[in-house]
């Protein structure tokens, strides 16, 4: 999706959202005569709260880095489209949709999520069960709509507790936190610096490596060759980013960058075309001549495999954000997550949702265990 | 009347000359039209006033300038063209000085920032050029113009020494020895070479030649000054030969047919008369292809490795690390504050650097016209 570049924060992203917030705005519209009744209320849970009928519209605000994830969520699940469809739902003779198996269903997109929370079918397209709205602000903004029920989902890039000042205690109190994917970097090499015994390193290497005290393969492990160390523009988010989690400060000095670039296709092509490179990008950029490394922090390795224990797609591995969806706890719902959210939130915490919403933006997956204890925090199905 | 008026007018200098001159023209126009033109540029200018004060009214006297317009072109067609054509072009004169100032103007605090204190008096921007570190994140927070302003030579020298001995020899042939055919065809062929998107050259010099030089010279990753170079120069090539090849078949046919009847041969000719003659007008041609070479950027940008830091030795062609172009489009998407400011003021540095060698190439140019007094 988008146009396939940075997944830190790049200019492309944003273009990325310009484009697709147009198609949010039009579906707003559309939506607004629904909407206005009910967008008040996070509790349409049973459904039938207002004038129109129907479930109420859900509503979500907030980070622009969740945007795209939110917002493509958001256009699949109000398109309902059919098993038949092969492109956005279901498989057909032209190719299906990541993770079918799991699902094979005679049902339409958002009538397969909607209906494991009992609402009603309409087994038409473009006619979900209930439509949904994403709206684009900041973290902040979409944290603050979520405490006031303004809307039913809060997208953040930052953790609600850093975003209003809460302790852990009354943001535990208040909302339920949903990850639905990550942003992060993972730690690249040359093929050439893989295949010959350099699959991992610790945090410390990293750091010597970017800070030039590192500056041949021979010193960690590898043949002996130069290190050639591709850093990102400087000043980006993913370059402050690195600093601050692998160097120690924002701005901790990188004398050892030998080359800096702007975006991930950049990064990869300089990778696979440089023997004795290393690199942080985004994850769906990496391929044979382009691998992850493990990176061992503080202790614990985290390994280039989903399934590992500790995998570099966990929130602790140091290069890595959680990208939050807040849903906010009321007399109504105790548990915090009504139906209309559950259903929805449900749909990205599938193969289908992580693959189509998340890895498609250039977000990092959530590792299978994550999946699991974030499922977990959805309410029953019905 | 009138007639009184003139005398004192013709009297009193070109001042009351022009005053008279313009009455003239109010009594001999029709009032009509003068309303029309006269609505037209008061609208013109509130609108130009709107638009500098950012007001989202601009639109009603511009929309008022624009129906004026087209009554005019419809009743009182010879004045309103004359009136338009005459705002067309202070409006482009405009619009030029209005990004240049703004240029100027965007790179003052970074030029206050880099102060430097010389024999106690503080001179702005000094310490933009006196040291050479560039760092826009960790402190101290530096913003050196010499790396780029180091690379940027480099690529235009060696831009130079590829582009000016093959575009001169090139256009000499073309000029001079190939048959007519040959060069009815090559000429206009060289000059659509000229339109080639820079991003294509960039992208053939990222993907293929740079990881080439890098396996062959054994630098650590790809990105150098000398492959970067010899691509600009590549790409200037075109624009060189093509106004080279105008000026050397500018010059007389009879200077030539002089000397070879004094019996030399053809390529003695060429050296001692026609190179000679011409030689302002080619100087013109290499002049005009170091200002692509300087202000080149997507291929530059691709190229180079985007880490502003002098090579070492400063001669070291073999990495290439940022030029003012590059700087600025591999930095504009990401910076902001002081780092921004820092990018114009690679900008204003380009801006003056170009403007002083097309300068240069029109002073050649023009010293060429007289020199020979044919057409260029």
């Amino acid at each position: 999706m988008s146009d396939g570049t940075t997944s830190g924060t790049g200019v492309s992203r944003r273009k990325f959202l310009v484009s697709s917030g147009a198609i949010g705005a039009a579906g707003l519209a559309g939506c607004t005569s629904n909407g206005q009744n009910n967008s008040g209320g996070g509790d349409g849970g049973d459904g039938g709260d207002g004038g129109s009928g129907g479930p109420a519209l859900l509503t979500a605000e907030g980070s622009s880095t969740v945007y795209p994830i939110s917002n493509k969520g958001s256009s699949y699940w109000n398109a309902n489209a059919p098993p038949s469809d092969g492109e956005y739902w279901g498989s057909n003779d032209e190719g299906q949709v990541p993770g079918w198996n799991e699902i094979q269903t005679d049902d339409n997109l958002a009538d397969y999520f909607a209906a494991k929370y009992g609402f009603e079918k309409t087994g038409q397209r473009s006619n979900p069960p209930y439509n949904t709205t994403v709206s684009l602000s900041h973290s902040g903004t979409g944290c603050k709509a979520v405490r006031d029920e303004l809307v039913d989902i809060g997208n953040s890039s930052g953790p609600i507790t850093a975003e209003l000042g809460w302790s852990e205690e009354k943001a535990n109190e208040e909302v339920v936190d949903h990850v639905v994917g990550r942003d992060g970097q993972p730690v690249v090499v040359s093929s050439d610096i893989y295949d010959n015994g350099v699959q991992q390193l610790t945090g410390e290497q990293v750091r010597k490596i970017y800070q030039d005290e590192i500056t041949n393969w021979s010193e960690v492990g590898g043949p002996d060759q130069e290190i050639f160390c591709i850093g990102r523009a400087e000043g980006s988010g993913t370059d402050t980013a690195f600093r601050l989690n692998m160097l120690g400060s924002a701005d901790a000095p990188m004398p050892g960058v030998d080359s800096r670039f702007g975006q991930n296709q950049q990064v990869a092509e300089a990778v696979s075309n440089n023997d004795g490179a290393i690199a942080y990008m985004a994850l769906a950029f990496t391929s044979e001549s382009v691998q992850p490394i493990g990176i061992e922090f503080e202790g614990t390795l985290y390994q280039p495999d989903k399934d590992a224990e500790n995998t570099i797609f966990d929130s602790s591995y140091p290069l890595n954000r959680d990208l939050h969806m807040y849903t906010k706890i009321t007399e109504d719902t105790p548990s915090g997550t009504d139906k209309r959210e559950g259903a929805f939130l449900n749909m990205f915490l599938t193969n289908f949702g992580q693959t189509v919403f998340v890895e498609q933006n250039n977000y990092i997956p959530l590792p299978t265990s994550d999946i699991k204890s974030e499922a977990d925090k959805l309410p029953e199905k019905a | 009347m009138t007639r009184t008026s003139n005398e004192t007018g013709a009297g009193t200098g070109p001042l009351a000359q022009r005053r008279r001159r313009f009455r003239d023209f109010v009594d001999e126009t029709d009032p009509g039209a003068l309303a029309t033109v006269g609505v037209m540029a008061v609208s013109l200018l509130s609108a130009l006033a709107g638009f500098l004060a950012v007001s989202p009214l601009t639109i009603i006297p511009f929309a008022v300038f624009l129906v004026s317009a087209g009554y005019g072109w419809l009743r009182h067609q010879g004045l309103t063209a004359r009136v338009l054509t005459f705002s067309m072009m202070v409006s482009t004169v405009l619009i030029l000085l209005l990004i240049t100032v703004f240029i100027f103007v965007e790179s003052i605090p970074v030029i206050r920032y880099e102060s430097a204190t010389v024999f106690g008096v503080s001179i702005p921007g000094l310490r933009l050029f006196t040291q050479t570190q560039w760092d826009a994140v960790s402190p101290p927070i530096r913003y050196s113009m010499v790396p780029m302003i180091h690379g940027t030579v480099m690529v235009t020298a060696i831009a130079t020494a590829v582009a000016a001995p093959l575009g001169v020899a090139a256009a000499l042939f073309l000029s001079e020895i190939a048959p007519p055919t040959v060069r009815e065809v090559v000429k206009p062929g060289v000059e659509i070479l000229a339109g080639i998107p820079s991003i294509v050259y960039g992208f053939i010099g990222f993907t293929i030649l740079s990881p080439w030089a890098a396996d062959q010279f054994q630098t650590v990753g790809q990105g150098s000054y000398l492959f970067v170079g010899i691509v600009v120069g590549l790409m200037a090539l075109p624009t060189v030969v093509s106004v080279a090849e105008d000026a050397l078949s500018s010059v007389p046919e009879s200077m030539k047919s002089g000397s070879l009847a004094m019996g030399t041969t053809d390529w003695q000719t060429m050296t001692s008369i026609t190179l000679p003659a011409a030689f302002s007008g080619v100087s013109a041609a290499v002049l005009l292809g170091v200002g692509r070479a300087i202000g080149e950027t997507m291929a530059a940008t691709v190229m180079l490795r985007g880490v502003p830091q002098l090579t070492k030795p400063l001669y070291n062609a073999f990495y290439g690390q940022a030029t003012l172009t590059s700087l600025i489009a591999n930095n504009y998407g990401e910076a902001d504050g002081l780092q921004m400011d820092a990018l114009f003021v690679a900008g204003v540095i380009l801006f003056i650097t170009v403007l002083l060698i097309s300068i240069g190439a029109q002073y050649i140019e023009w010293r060429m016209h007289r020199k020979l007094g044919g057409d260029v």
